[in-house]
């Protein structure tokens, strides 16, 4: 029999994605016939807990203080091994949140079982769990069984609908947790100015640029300036996220003139960042197979290209529109703008 | 000035641009083809490598081990690219570097390899590998590295390294939304798992490889058979998905049109 | 204006004007890692070492130390070369006697071997009228003939042209498979990604070679991360770049060519590499040879690995005249014939390839060594022009120089001209290869008056072991391309031809597909599993690459005369479409797509004004090209 943990370190309410991971780990509990209970670490975790108090959890359990409020591999692993001891589960479930994949493999490690991060889905059949995930950079995926518990696992964001119910007041069992030797800190928080945020992962939409973008122009001309205008104005009127191709954010360490916004963190597929939103427009892009992976876990696809033979389009996308992106997009801001 | 040793972990994965697709063997899934399809260091692996030897540089003393578990004759037709890069001195595994090997099978592999080499002090010790594989993916293999190494200052998904005149190590990670958190460690010995850093891709410097050579060869030749497996898994599928849409092509609809049905499209719920 | 060609790129950045240039010595330093630095290399690696790994034959620049031997090959990775391969594998197994061709990824035994001769399904190929009758006749004896799929099959195979208890291998396969052997020994190191940018020509000998500069702009001026290329001086250039390796046209320009020796005929070999449909039943070691289509000039072949895997492709020859005749098309037409459709519909395309052959032979050998340099393998002539094959004899000629080598070493004897032309070139005259390829010599000399001369020429050849051949004069490439008017004349009218040539220009696309459409050829079903376009072969088959900050290494001489070539026959037949019609439609060349075949070396209309035998393009060393082990 099967005993389930859902984890999640807590910086006052529960992060969607950590929502996302309660369904997914009581939904498991409920096809196993079996109940799950919830840990939480940080300042105070008692919010958190109340937020999610009628989820039907069989116990709450949770480290307290305020050296568990940071980020930190030592205290968060430290925390969330205290919690899986005294929980004495056997499937950990967390969320794919920066801070539980910092240490959901040390934290197996440490209670002598294993871990596998990246998980899109769950399931169980003749009570015994399966999970799916994708390897090779997301171009084959996988689906197993282990034998070793406790089987600790992070579940990818976008996978599930996130647990909602009503807010009450849970009660939680204190579990105590050392924290001596902490020679980290975190000391602050960079990001871009709130005007060259361009990496929003709520949005409903993902806009897609390609090096297109800065490529000479049917009529012989490159208009890097206006494609960066362009751009922005549309992200600041759809509030979309802004993806982009290795392609692009490649050009930018070349030195060619290229849109200034743009970095690493943007770029979407093979070796970029997959996100899942919605719905997801790609613009002057062409890319063959294995670097549009990214591009599979959106849901509704739209292409604007000069090319037919686009790969982000062709048996990939619903809708390819082939055409100038700088004259679409002008228009759709101008409609946007309205 | 510190003089640091850095450990660097790293292994081989097919060359990116190659057409993948598994296979089902006796020991479970594999890849097709895998020992002839072009390989290269892992890219992530590879950014550890480059920022390290980067650290080394600039800090006269330090030295960059590279240690890699892989199957030898396929290493050392890697190395012979990468070994133009940067100068490191590499400490062979000769075993599978698959992507279906289970993680802790390999960082046990690995954390033993790091403790026998001679002479390491742990007042001095980077461990830096990358983020996550691009063959196994699941960014777990390096903080069991850690664990078994009982190093507790772990950092993922690391863009920057710099030091701190008190030699305090600063840290950039990436964390969500596009951020970077900015930590603090006093002192090494810290792992640090690189996502991609902020350095160009050195250029192929025949002198460096002729250097790396003399220890390259002699790690090759002695590269210990190792074994890793993912034991305890059983795969029910291993698939390439099937994606095929029905797209639909516009053709010839003036920018107008297209526009109004994409601001539809988009401000549809 | 314009006759004034620019620098060779290489002297504007090298020598003096750079004092950081780095330097190392070696003893020998090899130039191209294919199959003839593999016969060298692997020759060498057991003299210079003793069986326990000892050392055999001590360095002269290192004392103390082995023989320090440095290969340099331009590709990214070892095993990125292309080539078909059916081979008779003497010299191979000379080499490895104990050879399983199962250790070889692809490697099978040759099992079957077959001639088919292709009637024209589709009604587009021009053939000439004698062999349109002869067509009417095969149909009209069709079963008597065996004829099937539009297809007959030879009733015999020549005895030159067979390759009984030879090998079908993989290029890619086998040179990765010899270098791990190599280097497993320690005895030579062989680095990929290094361009050899030229030799280091001194008081009339060589004594060593430069790599590329990388951190340099396109034109091969300095810019960020400037790095000049490392020199490696040595006793020894060896110099085995193949067919089109710019070292050896740097030596052909400084030392001459011997009188009477040419290299007028070439080829372009275009591959697919593809995964037969489990329906299909060949088995492995199947060789297959096709002539008379698409176009009667045009030979296919088909061999098949292990594991349901085939190697199928064609050779476009220099004197098939038509200047729009980008290979790619036409080996899609050759593919859909239905004798080969049969085989390998379903299947899947893996890998795809491009490269030129040397195919004047011994004809074409330069100066097969001098003072501190010698030459193997194709670049040295060593390919024979009958038989097509290539791979053997240039690894037999690394074999022959590396036993002349392990002598002068041995008796300490310098690597002067008149050592080396004892030790090396008295031997390679003794051999096979030198024997083979004089048999060979004049065999295609008949294919300069029309294909069926040729194809009489070859069998002359062959069966009387060269003593007749079908005369016929090779002429310089530029001189056999004819102007797109001339050659679709009766077909499609000049005003046609400047319509189309505007269309594709404009689009900044060459304009074969067009010509070939409007010549009756049908377009191509892409189906995305072994029909795709050739852009999409570039990225599925082929993964083309170009690493940053090195120079461009196609360079057209003199641009501003270009504008009156008529034919752009660099654009139409360009392997990768890495040559398109720029400004004014002057070809432009876009390093992204480079597959570096080398046909622009060969393929231009113009005879260069400094040197009516080439061309006006330059084809430098550079880095880059296909990412694919399997071709
Ligand atoms: C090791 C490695 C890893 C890689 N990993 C990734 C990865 O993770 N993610 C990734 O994306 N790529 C990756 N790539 C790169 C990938 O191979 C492609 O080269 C790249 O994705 C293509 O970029 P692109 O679509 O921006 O540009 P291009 O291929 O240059 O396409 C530009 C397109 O823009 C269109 N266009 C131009 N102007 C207009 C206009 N006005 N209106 C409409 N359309 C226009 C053109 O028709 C063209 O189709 C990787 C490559 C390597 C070597
Ligand atoms: C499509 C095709 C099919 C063929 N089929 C057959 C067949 O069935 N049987 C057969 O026997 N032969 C065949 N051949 C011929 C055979 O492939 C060649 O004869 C053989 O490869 C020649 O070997 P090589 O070592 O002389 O030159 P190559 O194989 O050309 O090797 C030269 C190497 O030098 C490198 N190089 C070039 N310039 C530089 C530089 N400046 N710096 C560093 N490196 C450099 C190149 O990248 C290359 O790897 C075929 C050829 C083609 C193209
Ligand atoms: S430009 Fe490159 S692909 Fe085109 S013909 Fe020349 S070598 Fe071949
Ligand atoms: S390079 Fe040669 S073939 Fe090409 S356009 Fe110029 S003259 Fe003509």
């Amino acid at each position: 029999m099967e005993t389930i943990l859902f984890l999640s370190p807590s910086e006052g309410a529960l992060s969607k994605n950590a929502l996302e991971a309660l369904a997914t780990a009581k939904q498991l509990a409920d096809s196993l016939g079996t109940t799950f209970s919830v840990g939480l670490w940080g300042d105070a975790p008692q919010a958190a807990a109340d937020g999610i108090a009628s989820c039907s959890a069989t116990k709450f359990l949770a480290v307290t203080g305020a050296e568990f409020a940071q980020s930190r591999y030592a205290t968060d692993a430290a925390a969330a091994e205290a919690l899986g001891r005294a929980s004495g589960a056997t499937i950990i479930i967390g969320p794919s949140c920066s801070r539980w994949n910092r240490v959901l493999a040390g934290v197996a490690h440490r209670l002598g079982g294993r871990a596998d991060s990246h998980v899109t889905g769950l399931s169980a059949s003749n009570g015994a769990p399966a999970i799916a995930r994708w390897y090779y950079r997301q171009r084959m995926e996988g689906i197993l069984t282990r034998t070793q518990r406790p089987w600790v696992l992070a579940v990818e964001s976008g996978i599930a609908p996130a647990w909602d119910g009503a807010p009450g007041t849970a009660a939680v069992e204190p579990v105590a947790c050392a924290s001596a030797g902490v020679r980290s800190n975190v000391t602050g928080i960079e990001a871009p100015a709130a005007d060259q945020q361009t990496i929003r992962p709520d949005a409903e939409l993902l806009f897609v640029t390609g090096a297109g973008w800065t490529k000479k122009q049917p009529d012989g001309q490159v208009k890097t300036e206006a494609a960066q205008k362009l751009i922005l104005d549309f992200l600041r009127l759809s509030r979309a996220s802004l993806g982009s191709t290795k392609s692009l954010v490649d050009l930018h360490g070349e030195g060619v003139a290229t849109l200034t916004f743009l970095n690493h963190m943007n770029q979407v597929g093979q070796t970029g960042s997959t996100p899942r939103h919605v719905k997801g427009l790609s613009t002057c892009c062409h890319g063959e197979e294995p670097h549009t992976v990214g591009w599979r876990f959106i849901g509704e696809r739209r292409a604007i290209s000069l090319d037919a033979g686009c790969g982000w389009a062709r048996g990939k996308a619903d809708v390819l529109y082939v055409a100038d992106a700088f004259a679409v997009m002008e228009k759709v801001n101008a409609l946007l703008a309205r | 000035m510190p003089e640091y040793q850095i450990v660097v972990c790293g292994s081989i994965v097919p060359d990116p641009l190659q057409t993948l697709e598994p296979i089902s063997g006796p020991a479970g899934p594999a890849l097709k083809n895998e020992m002839m399809l072009p390989a290269w260091l892992d890219p992530w692996a590879g950014h550890a490598l480059f920022e390290a030897a980067n650290l080394a540089s600039k800090n006269p003393g330090s030295k960059v081990w590279l240690v890699a578990l892989g199957p030898k004759a396929k290493l050392q037709q890697v190395m012979m690219t990468l070994a133009q890069k940067v100068p490191f001195e590499l400490v062979a595994l000769d075993g599978p570097a698959g992507g279906f090997t289970d993680a802790s099978e390999t960082a046990a592999a690995l954390a033993e390899a790091i403790q026998a080499i001679p002479g390491l002090d742990r007042s001095r010790m980077l461990v830096f590998g990358g983020w996550e594989s691009a063959s196994r993916g699941t960014g777990t293999t390096m903080q069991i590295v850690g664990e078994i190494l009982g190093i507790t200052d772990q950092f993922q998904g690391v863009d920057e390294i710099k030091i701190e005149a008190s030699g305090a190590l600063r840290i950039l990670e990436r964390i969500e939304g596009g951020r970077h958190q900015v930590s603090l460690c006093d002192a090494p010995p810290a792992l640090l798992g690189w996502a991609t850093g902020n350095l160009p891709e050195p250029r192929n410097n025949p002198q460096v490889g002729m250097a790396n050579m003399r220890t390259i060869m002699p790690a090759l030749q002695k590269a210990k058979p190792t074994k890793v497996g993912a034991d305890g898994l059983t795969f029910s599928s291993v698939a390439v998905p099937k994606q095929a849409r029905d797209t639909k092509i516009v053709k010839d609809l003036p920018a107008d049109q297209i526009a109004a049905e994409i601001v539809e499209w988009i401000t549809n719920k | 204006m314009g006759h004034s060609p620019r620098n060779a790129r290489n002297h504007a950045v090298s020598g003096s004007e750079n004092p950081e240039r780095p330097q190392m010595e070696a003893d020998i330093v090899c130039v191209g890692f294919g199959p003839a630095s593999g016969g060298f290399l692997t020759t060498l690696a057991r003299g210079i070492l003793n069986p326990d790994g000892s050392t055999a034959i001590e360095s002269g620049v290192a004392p103390g130390m082995p023989l320090q031997v440095m290969c340099y090959e331009r590709a990214d990775d070892l095993g990125f070369g292309v080539s078909g391969v059916v081979t008779r594998a003497r010299g191979i197994r000379e080499s490895f006697p104990e050879l399983d061709s199962a250790e070889i990824p692809m490697a099978a035994p040759v099992a079957s071997e077959k001639i088919l001769y292709l009637l024209d399904p589709v009604g587009a190929s021009r053939r000439p009228a004698l062999m349109r009758l002869a067509d009417v006749a095969i149909r009209a004896l069709g079963p008597v003939l065996r004829v099937k799929d539009d297809a007959m099959e030879l009733p015999w195979t020549p005895d030159f042209l067979e390759k009984h208890g030879g090998l079908v291998l993989s290029m890619g396969q086998f040179t990765q498979w010899v270098a791990q052997q190599v280097m497993g020994t320690g005895a030579a190191q062989i680095w990929p990604g290094s361009p050899v940018g030229e030799a280091i020509i001194e008081d009339d000998g060589v004594a060593g070679i430069r790599l590329v500069d990388q951190g340099v702009a396109k034109d091969g001026k300095p810019s960020d991360g400037f790095m000049p290329g490392m020199e490696v001086r040595a006793p020894l250039t060896v110099v085995a770049d193949g067919p089109v390796g710019p070292i050896g046209q740097q030596l052909d320009r400084a030392f001459g060519i011997p009188e009477g020796h040419h290299t007028h005929d070439w080829a372009l070999g275009m591959k697919f590499v593809v995964d037969l449909p489990e329906t299909c039943d060949l088995e492995p070691g199947t060789v297959l040879h096709t002539l008379g289509y698409p176009e009667p000039e045009i030979f296919g072949f088909f061999y098949v690995h292990p594991n349901r895997v085939a190697s199928m492709g064609i050779f476009v020859p220099s004197w098939f005249d038509s200047p729009a005749r980008t290979a790619y098309r036409y080996l899609q037409h050759w593919m859909l014939h239905p004798a080969i459709w049969r085989q390998v519909k379903g299947g899947h395309l893996r890998s795809w390839g491009a490269k030129t052959l040397q195919e004047s032979g011994r004809r074409g050998e330069p100066r097969l060594a001098g003072n501190g340099f010698a030459r193997i393998g194709e670049g040295s002539g060593s390919t024979n022009v009958l038989t097509n094959s290539g791979v053997d004899e240039a690894w037999t000629t690394g074999v022959i120089l590396a036993e002349g080598v392990l002598e002068l070493l041995k008796n300490k004897q310098p690597f002067t001209a008149e050592n080396l032309e004892s030790a090396y070139v008295a031997r390679r005259r003794g051999s096979w290869v030198d024997k083979d390829g004089r048999i060979a010599e004049r065999g295609r000399d008949g294919f300069q008056r029309g294909i069926i001369p040729g194809m009489i020429g070859m069998m002359l050849a062959g069966l009387t072991k060269g003593l007749v051949a079908m005369p016929g004069k090779p002429m310089p490439p530029h001189q056999r391309v004819k102007t797109l008017e001339e050659y679709y004349r009766g077909r499609i009218a000049p005003d046609e031809i400047r319509a189309i040539r505007k269309e594709s220009d404009a689009k900044g696309i060459s304009a074969h597909a067009a010509l070939m459409e409007r010549a009756g050829w049908p377009q191509i079903p892409f189906d995305g599993e072994l029909l795709v376009s050739h852009q999409d072969a570039l990225l599925i088959g082929g993964k083309v690459q170009a690493p940053a900050g090195y120079a461009d290494h196609v360079e057209f001489l003199y641009p501003s005369d270009c504008g009156t070539c008529d034919s752009k026959i660099c654009i139409e037949m360009c392997s990768g479409q890495a040559i398109y019609p720029g400004e004014n439609g002057l070809p432009a060349f876009d390093r992204e797509k480079c597959v570096h075949c080398g046909a622009c070396l060969w393929n231009c209309a113009s005879a260069n004004p400094d040197d009516p035998e080439r061309g006006r393009i330059n084809f430098h060393a550079g880095a880059g090209g296909l990412h694919s082990a399997e071709n």
